[in-house]
C-alpha cells in the first residue's frame, strides 16, 4: 500500500506521456494538482488508513523495502502542500503551454523521488532517490533558458555530483563494515561495535556530502545563486522542499535512528548549524535581491534545523521536524510572495520595487505573516518551533548554542524589517513599472499558506497535544 | 453569565474584533470607528463587572495542560483585573480622540484593526498565568506598537518604528530566556506552581536580571530607553496609547505581577531596582530639560515618571507598592492627557517645537486648561491625583530607610516640575512667534477627551479614598496578608 505513494505518480506520469492529442497541460495540471492535494491528505488522516503506524516490507514489486511512519507522514504531508503550491505559481507565471507540460512531468518525476527517499528503509535506495529528485530538479532548474539560470544549475550540480561521491564512497565503507545496507543491519553493526573505525569514517564521508546537500556554512556557495535565478515555481520547490528533503530530512533520519555515535559528530553538527545560523544571517543585510535574501534566510532557518538534530534528545527533533515543517510552509509562502512582485514588476530587486504601499495587500499582509514566522514572533508557528528547539539545547545543558540561536532571531528580523519596509511601507515617488495584476492562483497560494502558518502557530499546544505527541513511535 | 466566561470574552472580542475590522470598513468608516469604540468599551465594562467579585478576594483561574508546560492558564486577581481597567478605560477615551485625529491620514484601517489588537493583547497580557503566554501577548504588543510608530510612511518615521520594534524584541528574547531558566529551576511556566516552588528554591540572579532586562526595554527604562522619544514619530493617540497609557505600563505590571505578586526579589535587587530607576528618573528628566520637541520632552517625562512605579513596587511594604498601584492610575490619565494635548497643538500649528510656539492660550484655552491640570497631576501638585501617588511612595521608601534614594526622587520630582512648566510657558504662554497664521481650537470630540482626562486626573485626586482603598486591598493581596 505506500508503494503507492510511490506508484500512482510514476502511474500518472506514464499516462500523461501517452501520444494522446487530449492529455494537454490543462489536463496534466488539474490531474497532477489532485494528485498532490490527496497525498498531502491521506498523510493528514493517516490514522484512518489501515498502514498507518507500522512499516510494510514490499518484498512483490521492487526489491527494496518501504516504511511508514510519523516522521515519514508529516514530511509526505509537507511534500505534497509545497509541491501543489509549486504547481500553481508554475501555472501562473509560466507562460507557454509546453513549458507547462514539461514543468509537470519533471515536477512528477521529482515528486517520485522525493516521497521514495522518505519511504526508503535502506540507505542505498535512499541514496538513489536522493538522486533522482536532484536530477529532476536539475532540468527544472535549467527550464529557464538564460545565462544566469544556466551558471545556478551548473553550480548546484557540480557540488551536488561531488557531494554524491562522498556519500557514495561511504556506502561502499558502510556495506563492508555491516554487511548489509537496510537502517536496520547499520544500526545493529553500529550497536555490535565491532569495525567502528571504518564506520565513524563512513559517517564523516557521509556528512561532508550531506552538509553540501543541505547547504549549510560553509557548504553554501551553491544556494544563492540556485534559489534566485531559477524560474519562481523552481524557487519554491528547491527552497520550499528539495533541499530539505534530499540534504536535512536524510540527516534526521540517519543520524538519530540508524547511525548511533559518541558526542562529537552531534558537537560537529551542532557548530555547523550555529555558524550557518549567524553567518547567513548576517550576509543576508547586504542583499538587493529579495530571492537572496531569502536564500541566506533559508540557510540560517536550516541552521536551527541541524542545530537541533546535532543535540539529538527527543524534544530536539521534535523541534526539528516542526521547525522543517514551519520553515518549509513559511519559506513557500515568502517565494511566492518574490513571485508575485516579479509577476507584477518584473524584478525582485529591491532598488527597483520599493514603496509599494498598499498596491498588493495580499502579497504585503501575507508576506509580513511568512517573515514574522521565520522571525520568531508568536504566535505564528515559527515561534513554537525555535522555542522547543531552545528548550530542547538548555535540557542538554547547551547554554551557549541556547543563547545565541535565540538571540539570532533579532538578525533575522532586522534584515527581514529592512525588506519589508524597502518593499511596502517606505514612499516613494518613483514607483517599478507595471506588468500586470497578481494572479488570483498566486493570491490563492499565499493565503492557504499565510493561513497554515497562523491556523498552526494559534493551535500549536494543541495540535501538539492531540496529534503529534500521539503519533507513536515518533520520539523512538 | 459564568465569570470565566466573562474573562475569555474580555480578551478574545478585541482580538477577534480586530481581525474582523478591515471588513467591517466595507460597510461604512463611522461604523468601523464605533465598532472599534464598541469592543474597547466592552473590555472595560466587562473587566469592572469583575472588580467586585475579586475585590472580595475571589480569583477566577482557568486552566488547561498542554503538553511541555505550555499551559493555557487565566488568572483574574485584584492586581489584573484594577490594571484590565486602567488600560481599557483610557485607551477607550484615545480611541474616541482619534475618531477626529486620524480621519485626515490614510492606512486608517491598519491604524484601529492595530489599536484594538493591541488593546486585546494587553488584555491577553494582564490576564495570562503562565508565562509563555504571556509572552505570547507580549509580542503581539510587540508587532502592533511596530506597526503604530510606523503609522506614517515616511523614511524616517519606519526607521523609528523598526528601532522600536528590534529594541523591544531584543529585550524581550532576553526575558523569553529569563523564562526558560526559569523553567529549568522551577519545572513550570505556570506562575502558581512557580510561586509554590520558590519558596524552597529561589530563582536564580541571572534569571531575574534577564526577565528584567526584558521588562526594562519595555518601559523604556534605562539603558533600552532610546526608542521611546523616538517613537514621538507617532501620530499623538498613538503615542498617548502606547507610550504614556499603555504599552510602557506592560513592563510595570509585568513587574508587579512577577517579582512582587509571585517571587519576592532577593536583598541585593531591592537596591539595585531602585539605583536603575533613580538613575533612569534623573537622566530623562535633564534630557527633558533641555528637548525643543513638545512630543520628545513627554516621553522623556514618561521615562522619568516609570522610574517612580518601578520604585514602588520593588519597596516590600504596603504603602510603597499601594502607590505604585496608584501611580499607574494617574500617571496613565494625565500623561494620556498631555500627549493627546500635544496632538491638538501639533495638528493646529502644525509643529512640535516649543521654540517656534507661543501664546496660544488665546486661542486654545480648553487645551490650555487641560494641559495645565494634566501637567499638575504628573508634577505631584495636590490635590490632584499624582500627588497622592508620590507622595506614598516617597513615603515607603523612607520607611525602608533609603534615605539617599528617597531625596534622589525627590529631586527627580523637582526636575519634573522644572521641565513641564517650561514646556507649558513656552507653549501656551507669552507672545504668538507666528501671529499671520490662524490657529483653531480643537474639534469637540478631541477637546471633551481632553477635558476629560483632565477632570479625571483632579477627581481621582479629590476622591482619593476610593481608588486608594483599592490599591491598598490590592497591595496586602499581592504581599500575601490577605
Amino acid at each position: 500500500m505506500v508503494a503507492l505513494f510511490i506508484l500512482v505518480p510514476f502511474i500518472l506520469l506514464l499516462i500523461l506521456n501517452l501520444p494522446f492529442k487530449f492529455l494537454n497541460a490543462q489536463i496534466a495540471f488539474w490531474l497532477s494538482a489532485a494528485l498532490f492535494l490527496i497525498q498531502a491528505l491521506l498523510a493528514l488522516v493517516h490514522s484512518w488508513l489501515p498502514w498507518s503506524n507500522y512499516s510494510v516490507p514490499l518484498g512483490q514489486f521492487f526489491k527494496f523495502k518501504l516504511a511508514l511512519d510519523p516522521l515519514a507522514l508529516i514530511m509526505l504531508f509537507t511534500i505534497g502542500i509545497v509541491v501543489f503550491i509549486s504547481l500553481l505559481v508554475a501555472k501562473s507565471t509560466i507562460t507557454t503551454e509546453k513549458r507547462i507540460f514539461n514543468f509537470i512531468n519533471l515536477l512528477l518525476i521529482s515528486l517520485i523521488g522525493m516521497n521514495a527517499t522518505v519511504l526508503a528503509a535502506d540507505i542505498f535506495s535512499l541514496y538513489v532517490f536522493v538522486e533522482i529528485t536532484a536530477v529532476a530538479v536539475f532540468v527544472l532548474m535549467a527550464i529557464e533558458k538564460n545565462r544566469f539560470a544556466i551558471e545556478g544549475t551548473f553550480k548546484y550540480l557540480v557540488l551536488s555530483m561531488i557531494a554524491s561521491v562522498f556519500i557514495l564512497t561511504s556506502l561502499a565503507f558502510f556495506i563492508l563494515a555491516s554487511g548489509d545496507i537496510s537502517f536496520v543491519g547499520i544500526h545493529r553493526a553500529f550497536l555490535a561495535n565491532s569495525n567502528i573505525i571504518f564506520l565513524n569514517f563512513a559517517v564523516g564521508l557521509f556528512l561532508c556530502g550531506l552538509f553540501i546537500k543541505c547547504g549549510v556554512v560553509p557548504f553554501h556557495g551553491w544556494v544563492p545563486d540556485a534559489y534566485s535565478e531559477a524560474q519562481s515555481a523552481v524557487s519554491v520547490l528547491l527552497a520550499g522542499i528539495v533541499t530539505k528533503i534530499t540534504g536535512i530530512y536524510v540527516l534526521m533520519r540517519l543520524f538519530n535512528s540508524v547511525f548511533v555515535l559518541k558526542g562529537t559528530f552531534g558537537n560537529v553538527i551542532m557548530l555547523i548549524g550555529i555558524i550557518s545560523i549567524v553567518f547567513a544571517a548576517l550576509a543576508a543585510f547586504r542583499q538587493d535581491n529579495i530571492k537572496r535574501m531569502l536564500s541566506y534566510s533559508s540557510i540560517s532557518q536550516v541552521g536551527y534545523i541541524v542545530l537541533a538534530i546535532g543535540c539529538g534528545t527527543p524534544l530536539a527533533i521534535l523541534g526539528a521536524v516542526l521547525h522543517f515543517f514551519n520553515h518549509a510552509i513559511s519559506k513557500s509562502l515568502l517565494f511566492v510572495n518574490a513571485a508575485s512582485l516579479e509577476k507584477k514588476f518584473g524584478s525582485t530587486d529591491m532598488s527597483i520595487i520599493t514603496g509599494l504601499g498598499n498596491q498588493l495587500p495580499v502579497t504585503s499582509v501575507t508576506s509580513l505573516v511568512g517573515l514574522l514566522s521565520i522571525a520568531g514572533i508568536p504566535p505564528l508557528t515559527g515561534f513554537w518551533s525555535k522555542l522547543i528547539i531552545i528548550i530542547a539545547l538548555f535540557n542538554a545543558q547547551k547554554f551557549a548554542y541556547g543563547w545565541i540561536a535565540l538571540l539570532a532571531s533579532v538578525l533575522t528580523l532586522a534584515y527581514f524589517l529592512l525588506m519589508e519596509r524597502n518593499v511596502f511601507f517606505i514612499k516613494t515617488e518613483t514607483l517599478g513599472e507595471d506588468k500586470g495584476g497578481v494572479p488570483f492562483s498566486l493570491k490563492f497560494c499565499e493565503i492557504l499558506l499565510a493561513a497554515i502558518t497562523v491556523g498552526v502557530g494559534l493551535g500549536l499546544p494543541f495540535i501538539l497535544n492531540s496529534q503529534i505527541l500521539q503519533l507513536k513511535g515518533f520520539l523512538h | 453569565m459564568k465569570n470565566e466566561l466573562v474573562l475569555l470574552l474580555i480578551i478574545f472580542i478585541p482580538i477577534i474584533g480586530a481581525l474582523i475590522l478591515p471588513f467591517i470598513n466595507k460597510i461604512s468608516a463611522s461604523f468601523r470607528n464605533g465598532f472599534s469604540f464598541a469592543v474597547i468599551t466592552f473590555s472595560f465594562v466587562f473587566s469592572f463587572l469583575l472588580l467586585p467579585l475579586v475585590l472580595k478576594n475571589q480569583v477566577i483561574t482557568i486552566f488547561r495542560y498542554f503538553p511541555l508546560g505550555f499551559n493555557f492558564v487565566l488568572t483574574a486577581d485584584n492586581l489584573a483585573v484594577g490594571m484590565a481597567i486602567v488600560a481599557s478605560f483610557i485607551s477607550a477615551l484615545i480611541v474616541l480622540y482619534s475618531f477626529d485625529y486620524i480621519k485626515h491620514y490614510e492606512n486608517q484601517n491598519e491604524y484601529y484593526s492595530m489599536v484594538v489588537l493591541f488593546l486585546g493583547a494587553m488584555m491577553g497580557l494582564v490576564f495570562s498565568g503562565n508565562l509563555i503566554l504571556l509572552y505570547v501577548f507580549w509580542e503581539i504588543t510587540a508587532v502592533t506598537s511596530w506597526r503604530l510608530i510606523g503609522f506614517f510612511r515616511e523614511k524616517k518615521h519606519i526607521l523609528r518604528a523598526d528601532k522600536a520594534f528590534l529594541v523591544t524584541v531584543f529585550g524581550s528574547l532576553l526575558m523569553l530566556l529569563g523564562f526558560i531558566r526559569m523553567y529549568q529551576e522551577t519545572g513550570s511556566f505556570d506562575l502558581f506552581t512557580i510561586k509554590e516552588v520558590v519558596k524552597m528554591h529561589p530563582i536564580s540572579n541571572l534569571t531575574i536580571a534577564l526577565i528584567l532586562a526584558g521588562i526594562f526595554s519595555k518601559s523604556a527604562t534605562l539603558p533600552f530607553h532610546t526608542w521611546l522619544p523616538d517613537a514621538g514619530v507617532a501620530p499623538s493617540p498613538v503615542t498617548a496609547l502606547l507610550h504614556a497609557a499603555v504599552l510602557v505600563k506592560i513592563g510595570v505590571y509585568v513587574f508587579a505581577r512577577i517579582f512582587v505578586a509571585t517571587i519576592p526579589i532577593s536583598l541585593p535587587w531591592q537596591t539595585i531596582i531602585p539605583v536603575i530607576a533613580g538613575i533612569s528618573a534623573l537622566v530623562s528628566a535633564g534630557a527633558a530639560l533641555v528637548d525643543t520637541d513638545l512630543k520628545r520632552i513627554i516621553a522623556y517625562s514618561t521615562i522619568s515618571q516609570i522610574g517612580f512605579i518601578f520604585l514602588g513596587f520593588s519597596l516590600s511594604n504596603e504603602i510603597g507598592i499601594a502607590g505604585g498601584l496608584l501611580f499607574i492610575l494617574m500617571h496613565g490619565l494625565a500623561k494620556a492627557g498631555l500627549f493627546l494635548c500635544a496632538g491638538i497643538v501639533e495638528q493646529n500649528v502644525k509643529t512640535k517645537d516649543i521654540t517656534q510656539l507661543g501664546g496660544l492660550f488665546q486661542v486654545m484655552p480648553v487645551t490650555a486648561v487641560s494641559f495645565l491640570f494634566c501637567a499638575f497631576s504628573v508634577m505631584g501638585i495636590p490635590p490632584f491625583g499624582g500627588f497622592f501617588s508620590k507622595y506614598m511612595i516617597i513615603s515607603g521608601t523612607l520607611q525602608e530607610g533609603h534615605l539617599l534614594i528617597g531625596a534622589t526622587f525627590l529631586f527627580g520630582a523637582l526636575l519634573t516640575i522644572l521641565y513641564l512648566f517650561r514646556a507649558f510657558n513656552l507653549v501656551f504662554l507669552g507672545e504668538r512667534k507666528n501671529p499671520s497664521l490662524s490657529v483653531k481650537e480643537g474639534s469637540p470630540l478631541m477637546l471633551i477627551c481632553v477635558a476629560s482626562f483632565a477632570l479625571l486626573s483632579l477627581l481621582a485626586g479629590i476622591f482619593i479614598a476610593f481608588p486608594n482603598q483599592i490599591a491598598q486591598i490590592t497591595a496586602q493581596q499581592m504581599m500575601g496578608i490577605r
